[in-house]
């Protein structure tokens, strides 16, 4: 095994766990987060040239990882095209000058956290559960003192309110 | 809890079980998707459970450093193109293209799905200009070269849907009956390397990695992009990214015998 890393290694070492965090952050969870990596690096054999400004490297992968997120989800949805603004938001392609734009910031968080807080209480509360602090349906229903059957109920009310409430912001 | 039963209430049995493979770290389905309102839901709930602290810690080290492996060998890959090896003599190419050009892709499924499964030499050879590679069909494209041909199995234990793993000095896969066509596989997944196992009930090559479900043809059977269309029968959920079909090595029938063409190691 060679010493240096080549440029493929160095552009991977340099990239992975922020192109990992970017795309898990967005479906939310490791096995499709692993392999959606793994199809960006992939491109990037396939396609990249190295020799560019690490700048634009980095331009090309993240926008590289929207398109692989947008694939992604366009399974989910019977239309056959998603927006890259609605699947990735937080990312703007290059600006007017063709200079690219820096990496996302984190700002998933921020956005959820936001949704979360229009939601009414008992909606934000049995996805705070479910999904923030990760516990079973059971573990929910009791935690919110209802049945199974009412937290599952529930958990799609408030995520079809929170579509409809992203909704509104989109369009 | 609303007292009052809201449209769409007898749905969430069904999407609670995309939330499960959700929140229980298992890749979740489109099946249980039913609409695009529904798959909006999807969506946020896994950008919730993305946002769910303790799930920032990064990717998990060791596929980063399979991942690496891989580069590696695209690196390297890339080294040997750029230094042609020494191959047999080849006549030139009467068009104008190099004879050395060869795809990354090609390089990169040459890379840890060949070294696991492939003698060395099979794929510096590769490098040979098109017309002199036999045709081996699917996504393989590796050249023979020196070789023999080795029987693996025998045509009576290998009925329509069966799959019998064979290994030779070059190669690790199996021979397939599929709807009367006996042809070879490797047992490679062209994802990241793992061995594929194959299933006698669903007559498929599933990964145990990642969940990749090959039919008998060597391709991708649950691939997500084309779950609406070909709904996938067997039970491995949806595949998110397309894969290269499965290489497959020369394979001839004499006889009883089932022969499979072997590279010199």
């Amino acid at each position: 095994m060679p010493g240096a890393p080549g440029p493929f290694e160095q552009v991977y070492a340099d990239h992975v766990v922020g192109i990992y965090r970017f795309i898990f952050a967005r479906v939310g969870n490791r096995p499709d987060a692993e392999d959606l990596t793994a199809q960006v690096f992939i491109r990037a054999v396939e396609h990249l040239d190295t020799a560019r400004e690490p700048r634009q490297i980095t331009a090309w992968l993240y926008r590289v990882a929207q398109n692989a997120i947008a694939d992604h989800w366009r399974a989910f949805y019977r239309l056959p095209l998603v927006g890259m603004e609605q699947v990735a938001p937080g990312w703007e392609p290059a600006d007017g000058d063709g200079r690219p734009a820096l990496p996302p910031d984190d700002s998933s968080l921020a956005r959820v956290h936001a949704l979360l807080g229009r939601l009414p209480d008992r909606y934000r509360r049995v996805l705070e559960l479910r999904f923030l602090q990760r516990m079973s349906v059971a573990e929910t229903a009791t935690a919110m003192g209802i049945t199974s059957g009412n937290a599952k109920v529930l958990q799609y009310r408030a995520l079809r309110r929170a579509a409809l409430l992203e909704e509104g912001r989109h369009g | 809890m609303d007292d009052e039963r809201l449209p769409g209430d007898d749905r969430a049995e069904e999407f609670e079980r995309y939330l499960a493979a959700l929140t229980g770290g298992e890749r979740p389905s489109p099946e249980h998707v039913e609409d695009g309102d529904e798959a909006e839901m999807a969506r946020l709930a896994a950008e919730i459970a993305g946002s769910a602290p303790g799930t920032d810690v990064g990717p998990d080290p060791a596929f980063v450093e399979q991942l690496r492996l891989r580069m590696r060998v695209a690196d390297d890959g890339l080294a040997a193109v750029l230094v042609p090896p020494p191959v047999r003599a080849a006549p030139i190419e009467p068009a104008g293209r190099s004879r050395w050009r060869i795809s990354r892709r090609h390089l990169l499924r040459g890379g840890l799905g060949a070294a696991a499964g492939l003698a060395a030499g099979a794929v510096g050879m590769s490098l040979a200009p098109r017309s002199q590679q036999p045709s081996l069909g699917g996504g393989g494209e590796l050249v023979s070269g020196e070789g023999f041909w080795q029987e693996v199995a025998r045509v009576p234990d290998l009925p329509d849907g069966a799959a019998i793993r064979f290994t030779t000095t070059a190669f690790d896969g199996f021979v397939v009956n599929d709807a009367g066509d006996i042809h070879a596989l490797s047992s490679v997944c062209s994802h990241m390397g793992c061995t594929l196992q194959f299933r006698p009930e669903w007559s498929d090559l599933r990964c145990p990695c990642h969940g990749a479900s090959f039919d008998l043809s060597g391709r991708l059977a649950n691939g997500r992009r084309t779950w609406r269309e070909n709904p996938y029968r067997g039970d491995a959920a949806a595949y998110p990214i397309e894969l290269p079909d499965l290489v497959r090595p020369r394979v001839k029938v004499d006889g009883d015998r089932i022969l499979v063409w072997t590279a010199q190691a």
